[in-house]
């Protein structure tokens, strides 16, 4: 960070200020910045400015074999890491013409739902502790932790899986690995209540996210906004059900959808898509004990795998909103060209720019984190 | 004509016929909801009106950009989505790399914003019309485009810095009395045993 790129403004004397609004815990999950202009309480105008978590992914990638690179990609995203897995594990199969075993598949659709909790989780501890109230960021980060235990006894990587490779995954369950998630799936089903009397039904949670960040619907699409941000402004679509993949259109799911579009509607698409998800894992623990066969298709040695040349364009929906990878082959053993498509891209730069101007400072924060932006998707 | 019917079949045809709009352009699926176009960069702003206008694509998913070296060339690929049809377009153009300059479709699409300043930043390639051409990821960056071929990371990396060994005194006392990263598994297991 060079100081010369971080001028002091001078300016006449005004009620104005500019606050640099991060990059260190700004209400976001990782290391970003707004930097904003306040009038007395508030916000004029706010400028996002992202690269503190630039590592290059997309450059590496070229210079690495298709098989390693599943080791870059998690780390694209950290609180929902297997859908970036997944999606890059689809662009190879489809480019390599791989058919994944049907039981692979519900293996990952687990391993995506289960995601998907622990996302949704960690998202709405950290959004009731931007509006100060830090009982629920324990309780819902005590309780991810169920779900990372799942993670870690089936790939030894708590964080980071590493599990879903191109062709399929890595290794198949343990014995009892079901029951466990299940298990895991009453304990959680049985916090719901006590999440919507310690969060959801809160009447300072509910005061303090109503009316906030709000948008419309008609803006929603013209920023660019996918996921569960759409989906609180009226919008049922889910990448899930209208352009499905992996064995999703096989499993009975409901796409929650709430009007308002604002920080609270936000929560509140989360809270119903944790049940959603809860409701997607009974039926894949119900149907895996009744797929037998292969977890993984047989792939060329992965050191010497050339993929014919070509391009895909492949879609998942993250916990964030719509992922989408663009892998380019030219027939090497290296990828010639990946993009990342990360929701966040939209959700972190010109939205919550949009969103932050005319708030009030103190919302700020919670703007930030109801729109559930992961900046390490921005900056790649 | 307004598209609002979504069973596969007659959605790629109307959609096809819809194209046909525009002289010069070939189709080609590359699945049930992928269609793949590719057009000349002149004409690209005519189909993304004509999407966005006659067939519900709002959404723009992405641009990517590719370089290829060899043939002089940058391809940019829009990728577009209609919730109505739901089906991918892939509108695939190619610019030439010298001078590497195009059109922003800001005024169509406002999320091109963010992936244009990602290009100009990333490929030296310039967007005219487009709101924001200044730094956002590499801020302290003045070297070439990185993403771009010709740029080597691992020649940069070891043009920029100096290697040495990292052998610290604290770390040559702790190796002398048998600790440290010397100690290997074997010799700190009680058994012996590797």
């Amino acid at each position: 960070m060079r100081p010369e790129n971080y001028p002091s403004v001078s300016q006449p004397p005004s009620n104005e200020f500019e606050l640099f609004y991060g990059p260190n815990h700004p209400g976001i999950e990782g290391n970003y910045a707004l930097k904003v202009r306040v009038h007395g309480d508030e916000v004029t105008s706010a400028r996002a400015d992202g690269g503190y978590l630039h590592r290059g992914f997309e450059k590496l990638m070229e210079g690495r074999l298709w098989i390693q690179n599943i080791a870059l990609v998690p780390r694209i995203c950290v609180p929902d890491p297997v859908p970036m897995e997944v999606c890059y594990s689809l662009a190879v199969e489809e480019l390599g013409g791989i058919e994944v075993p049907l039981r692979a598949q519900w293996i990952r659709v687990m391993q995506l739902e289960l995601s998907r909790i622990a996302a949704h989780l960690f998202f709405f501890g950290g959004h009731a502790a931007t509006t100060g109230m830090y009982t629920p960021m324990f309780w819902g980060i005590t309780d991810r932790d169920l779900i990372l235990d799942l993670f870690e006894e089936l790939s030894g990587g708590r964080v980071y899986h590493i599990y879903n490779i191109p062709g399929g995954v890595r290794r198949d369950l343990p014995p009892g690995y079901l029951e466990r998630v299940s298990k895991t799936l009453d304990y959680l089903e049985s916090r719901l209540p006590d999440y919507d009397n310690l969060l959801f039904t809160n009447k300072v949670f509910v005061h303090r996210a109503t009316g906030i960040g709000a948008m419309t619907q008609e803006q929603a699409l013209d920023w660019g906004v996918t996921g569960p941000n759409l989906r609180a402004t009226g919008l049922a679509f889910d990448v899930r059900r209208d352009d499905p993949y992996l064995v999703y259109d096989q499993l009975d799911f409901d796409i929650p959808v709430e009007a308002a579009g604002d920080a609270w509607a936000r929560s509140l698409v989360r809270r119903s898509e944790l049940k959603e998800s809860l409701r997607i894992l009974r039926q894949v623990v119900a149907k895996l004990p009744h797929i037998d066969g292969a977890i993984r298709a047989p792939i060329p040695n992965p050191l010497a795998w050339n993929l014919p040349a070509g391009d895909v364009y492949t879609r998942v929906e993250s916990s964030k909103g719509e992922l989408a990878y663009y892998v380019v082959s030219n027939g090497g053993d290296k990828p010639y060209r990946v993009h990342v498509r990360g929701p966040s891209a939209m959700h972190a730069v010109q939205v919550l720019e949009h969103l932050a101007t005319g708030a009030r400072i103190e919302d700020v924060a919670q703007i930030m984190f109801s729109l559930d932006a992961c900046p390490p998707e921005v900056d790649r | 004509m307004k598209l609002t019917t979504a069973t596969p079949n007659n959605v790629s045809a109307s959609l096809e016929f819809l194209l046909q709009e525009i002289p010069g352009l070939r189709t080609k699926w590359a699945g049930p909801r992928r269609l793949r176009v590719d057009l000349s960069a002149e004409t690209l702003p005519a189909l993304l009106a004509l999407l966005k206008g006659r067939a519900g694509y709002v959404h723009l998913s992405a641009i990517s950009c590719v370089d290829w070296p060899e043939q002089s060339e940058f391809e940019l690929v829009y990728h577009l989505w209609s919730y109505e049809l739901n089906v991918l377009v892939k509108a695939h153009i190619r610019i030439p790399r010298d001078p590497g300059v195009y059109l922003s479709v800001y005024d169509l699409y406002h999320p091109a914003a963010f992936f244009e300043r990602d290009i100009h930043e990333m490929f030296g390639l310039y967007f005219e019309g487009s709101p924001d051409m200044g730094k956002f990821i590499l801020t302290e960056w003045d070297g070439p485009p990185p993403m771009r071929k010709e740029f080597d990371s691992e020649a940069w990396v070891m043009n920029q810095f100096e290697w040495q060994d990292y052998r610290p005194d604290w770390l040559a006392e702790i190796e002398a009395r048998g600790g440290g990263i010397t100690t290997r598994p074997q010799d700190i297991r009680k058994d012996g045993k590797p």
